[in-house]
Formats: C-alpha cells, structure tokens, sequence
C-alpha cells in the first residue's frame, strides 16, 4: 500500500560483536569506558541537533497512557502503571519548565473505550494531582488506539493555526481494539497536521509504525526503565514546526503583580478567578496578578483569562524559551598540550587537568 | 544550628565600573571606590568569622571584563603565600588578614592598568555572575561525600542597567534558580529592573541603599544572614517587580502585545511583517456578509 523504507531488521543483519566495544582499564573496571560512551552519544544528540530550523514554540500535548491488562506486567518495577505514572510526573514538570506557554493534556484507555483524565491545561499541579490518584485505577481490558485517537482530536482540531498539535501515545499492548478502519483516521490526522509519536513498552507494532510515519512522529520501544526516561525527555524539546503552521501575532497580556497587606486602606480582597471550579473553600487574596483588559485577578501565570479570554504570560516565561530559539554552538575540543601559557581556567580559577579542554 | 559538615560560600561581585566611580568621586568624595572596598571587605571578613567552614570569594566586574580579587591564581593556597604578606601584627586571624590584603592588592592592579579603551561603558555584569556560577559548580564538583554546599551571590551594583545583555542575565538567573543559587542584589544609585528580577526568581534581596555613606551597615544588616537565618528576621519587604514587558519598537512597557508565534518577540502594535525573523503575518481578514436581497415591494 505505501512504500516502506528498506531497512533490515535486526535478526537479518550479519553477527554484532558488540562486545569488543569495551575495554578494561587497569583495575579491571568497565565504568571508564561506559561513561565514554554515554558521553559520547550525548554529545552526538546536541551535535546533531538543526540549526536554523522553525521551532513550534507554542504546543497542545496530548498524552495517551495506555491503562490495559498488559501494563500489570511486573518488568517495570513495581509494575508498568506506577513506573509510567511516577515518569511521567517528571515530564511534566520538565514540559512545563522549558515550555512555560504550552499545555498538556491526559488521556487514558482501557476497556477499549477511552477517557480524559484532564482537559487541556497550562498548569502543572492539576496534571500531578490527577496522575497521583491514577496509580488505583485497575488495569483491564484492551485499549483502543482509535477512541483515543478520535478523543484527542476533538479538542486538538480547535485550536488556531499557530500552535503545534502533538500526541504522545504510551502504548504497553500488543493488540488494539477499533470500532473502525484505523486508516481512514491517520488520514484525517495527516490533514490536521497532527503530530503522533509513540513510545512502546513490549515490542515494535505495525500499525504505530505506520501511525508515526505518516503523521511525522517517532516511534521508539524501550529497553529499560532509564531508557523509558530518556525517550520520555527527547518529547520535552519543542520540535520543527511543519511548514504548514501558519505563524501570526498573538495576542498576549502582562499583568503586573499587586502586592497589597491588610493595612492598606484601598486594598479590597477579591476571588482569584482561577480557583472559581476547585472545591477547595473561597480563594479570597489580597493581591495577585490583574487581567490588563477585564482586571479579572489571578493567582499564578501563565493563565487564560477566563472573562476575556486573554492570554497572560510574564515576560521570564516567554524568556524561557529563547535558548531553544538560540541554542548554544557546540564545544570544540583540543587538546590540552596545544595551550599556550598557564593551564587555567578563566572562570573558575581552576588548574585545567584534563587530557582534552572544550571551547 | 548549621551541621559541622555545611559550607556556606559567599560571592560578593562589586561593580568597579571606573567612569560611575570617577563621576560619583567628582560628586560626593566622602563615598569612594575604596569607601566601598573597605565595605565589602569588612562583610567579607564578617562571613568569614560567621563559622569556620563558611568560605568566599569576590569578582570585580569592569567595562572590559571581570576579574577574580579573592582567592586570586598568585595565591596558592592558605599554608603558602609566605609570611610577610599576612603577618598583620595586631593579632588579627590570619585568613582575614591575608584575604584583605589580597583583594586591596588585586584592586590597585586592576584599576592602574586596565584602560577602558571602546565605546562600551557599561560594565559586564551578566559576565561576572556567569564566572561566579563557574566557580561555585567547580566547589560543589570537589566536595568530600557526606559535605552538603549552600551558596548565594551578593551584588554591589553602582552604575546603570545596559539593556543588551537582557539574554544573558536571563540564563545566569535561570541557571542560578536551577542549582538553588540566590541572587542578592545591593544598589547604590539607580534602580535596576534586571537584578529585581533575578532577586525575585531565585528568592534573594534586593535593596536600595538610601545613604551610600552607610553601605557597611546595610551589608551586614540585611545580606550578612544566610537564607535560613532571614526567616527569623524582620527584613526589608520585597520591591515591586515589574514583570511587564518591553515591546521590541520602542522598548516600552506595555501592558498588552502582540507577540510573533516564531520567535517570540514582542510588538505594541500589529504590523504584517515581524521585524526579527522576517515572517508576514496572516491577518485575519473580516468577514464579508453577502447582503440578503430583498424582495421589492411592487407598486400597486
């Protein structure tokens, strides 16, 4: 149907000797050369990354947590549910860190329905507190690549041209279970310009390699739990934006932040408009950050005003994400006979030591 | 109680930009560069009495670069260094004594001759902060195990903000946020909106000194305690952050703007064209209402 790329799979390529790699050093101790190693590829990874390429600064996330009967497996310790919970509470406090105007999104399935755990957000805590009261939920039944699929499209298909629309898929399950041709959705995705990605937990399946390259995602499948965290973290750097993004200005608020203490006499407390659907008793502050165009007041940015809906951001947040805009140039080494003059280091004051000095 | 095994490291970057000092000596000659000298290293001298572990450094940042006064590279260490620099005579703890005279040593020689030659002068302080951070990650690197560090930055800031190392501030204030590093910032003359918001994001001070003659008794009021000695204490309240943006037209601050989705610069009015990365905008035409064609009435 459509052209696969050739490439050999893995039992039909000659013998590896993959252990002539590494080396013993004198104590008989392999941690010298594994460290070279994984220094080596991390350094291959930023060497590689693009140059002048656009970036899709502002991103809608879409994480699909596959909650079927494969993932009470136990080759994740304690079993795949809580390891991929406790991971992804990290990625989302990385995602909101380097990604301070983007949100995130969870979506679960099982039972070969699926179902959002949380609606589109740019706030983190809301995120942390549901995956924490996820670790209970039974695990059962099959999921569905398709309901999920469709569910986050109805929210993602709204959104204005500009942003980069991604899902994430954490897929445990061998078997998906689709009320319809599964086909016919990669092409409505392709036209969304949607971007899916998955991260396998058992072994590589067809139809996420087809999912993936057709939409311009990744596919990966884990080796082991730090590996899981690692694929986990390459989803964190914003990705080229598809050259059908259209970029225009957005509209943007900067609220300035009132301080005000109970002896002011014109300080009057009001309800923070962000905590209006949470149960947790009157959120009366006050001071906080006001709304430029309706003065609606909110506790913490980056927030959408709910009466104007205005964006606010503060200027540190979009600050933020300008070392992703310029990215540093990659260290060049030299060795460290090629130095003229004393061995120090300009900035630490330190003797430079090394066989091999980056600059 | 701080544990036995806590380093308390202090970096104190005073800003010895030699055109501010030149004008402020013109302006009032009881507040000098060396007035404020003897200030820093009086604080310096009081951290270090603080505990025995506590340790230090001082960086000057210039218009042509910063440099380390204490610990400099011709010290070699606290055994060497020979005894005729630091025998004081008077009794006075060794370290101290030594460390004074380096860093008045250090001083003269940077300030005879180095020659401010260029059109740049606004002194480097983004530079110095980021060899500050340099410095601390070298110390938190050779640690012992079981040896926890703490570390905070003081600023002594004199003369104004320069508004093209904006980038720059903004990693060294994110990458000190990052390592628990806070940033206190001391200023003399005008205020400076960059170091209040490095105060702000990493939690550190920040203060206006009202009379500059009494810099010492600022210094040791309100930045000689560390961050777990200041919840006990009645300190100044925070200043009022200005967290508003400046448009990239005209550097105002501006309250709502219009930003590019690409490179996320910042525009007060709608223009077609982004100004950075050259990209035209899509502009959201209005739509046309077909006008619904009415029936004529005919006349009877």
């Amino acid at each position: 149907m459509d052209e696969e790329p050739e490439r050999a799979k893995r039992w039909e390529g000659g013998y590896e000797r993959t252990w002539e790699v590494l080396k013993e050093d004198e104590s008989g101790s392999l941690k010298a050369t594994v460290e070279e190693i994984l220094y080596q590829s991390k350094r291959k990874r930023v060497i590689e990354s693009h140059g002048q390429v656009r970036l899709g600064m502002m991103r809608h996330v879409y994480v699909v947590i596959d909650c079927s009967r494969s993932m009470e497996d136990q080759d994740l310790k304690p079993n795949r549910l809580t390891s991929t919970l406790k991971l992804m509470e990290v990625f989302v406090d990385e995602y909101f860190d380097q990604n301070p105007i983007s949100q995130v999104g969870i979506i679960t399935t099982k039972n070969k329905r699926a179902e959002k755990l949380t609606d589109l957000a740019g706030n983190p805590k809301k995120h942390i507190t549901a995956l924490k009261k996820a670790v209970d939920t039974v695990c059962v039944g099959e999921p569905s690549l398709y309901n999920s699929l469709n569910l986050a499209i109805q929210t993602l298909k709204h959104m204005p041209g500009h942003t980069s629309r991604e899902i994430l898929i954490i897929l445990s399950s061998l078997t998906t279970c689709d009320p319809a041709n599964i086909y016919e959705l990669i092409k409505t995705l392709k036209s969304l310009k949607v971007r899916v990605s998955v991260i396998g937990l058992s072994a590589e399946v067809r139809v996420c390699t087809v999912l993936t390259r057709e939409t311009g995602g990744s596919y990966h499948v884990i080796l082991d739990e730090s590996h899981f965290k690692e694929l986990l973290m390459l989803h964190i750097k914003p990705p080229p934006a598809s050259s059908s993004s259209e970029c225009s200005l957005i509209r943007m608020g900067f609220p300035q932040h009132t301080i005000a203490s109970v002896t002011d006499q014109d300080a009057k407390p009001s309800f923070s408009m962000s905590h209006l659907d949470s149960s947790s008793g009157p959120g009366l502050s006050l001071g906080g950050y006001l709304c430029p165009q309706c003065h609606a007041t909110y506790t913490e940015l980056p927030v959408e005003c709910k009466v104007c809906g205005l964006t606010l951001v503060s200027a540190p947040h979009l600050a933020r994400s300008f070392h992703h805009l310029f990215p540093l140039q990659a260290f060049v080494e030299s060795p460290v006979e090629n130095l003229q003059g004393d061995r120090f280091c300009q900035a630490c004051q330190a003797e430079l030591k090394d066989k091999s000095v980056s600059g | 109680m701080a544990s036995e095994d806590e380093i308390n490291l202090l970096v104190i970057v005073v800003d010895v930009n030699p055109i501010w000092w030149g004008q402020q000596a013109q302006r009032d000659p009881q507040f000098t560069l060396s007035k404020c000298m003897d200030a820093v290293m009086v604080m310096g001298n009081a951290h270090m009495a603080m505990a025995r572990t506590n340790k230090l450094a001082v960086i000057a940042s210039h218009c042509q670069g910063s440099h380390f006064l204490y610990p400099s590279k011709s010290w070699s260490g606290e055994d060497g260094g020979g005894n005729d620099v630091s025998s004081s005579g008077d009794g006075k703890y060794e370290l101290l004594s030594a460390a004074n005279n380096l860093i008045v040593e250090e001083i003269r020689n940077i300030m005879s001759k180095i020659e401010v030659t260029g059109n740049s002068t606004d002194t480097l302080l983004a530079g110095s902060l980021a060899k500050a951070l340099c410095y601390i990650h070298r110390l938190t690197k050779e640690l012992e195990v079981g040896q926890e560090i703490k570390s905070r930055i003081l600023v002594v800031k004199a003369a104004e903000d320069c508004a093209l190392q904006y980038m720059n501030f903004m990693n060294v204030i994110f990458a000190a946020q990052k390592q628990n590093i806070l940033i206190d910032a001391c200023v003399l003359d005008s205020d400076s909106g960059l170091l209040q918001q490095a105060c702000d994001i990493t939690g550190g001070l920040y203060m206006k000194i009202p009379q500059k003659v009494a810099l010492a008794q600022y210094l040791l009021w309100v930045f000689l305690p560390d961050s777990e000695q200041r919840s006990q204490l009645v300190l100044p309240p925070p200043a009022h952050v200005d967290y508003r943006a400046a448009c990239f037209c005209h550097r105002n601050l501006i309250e709502i703007g219009y930003v590019c989705s690409v490179c996320l610069s910042i525009f007060c009015n709608f223009s077609p064209i982004c100004t950075t990365c050259e990209t035209a905008f899509k502009i959201q035409l209005p739509q046309i209402v077909k006008p619904k064609k009415k029936k004529l009435k005919q006349p009877m």
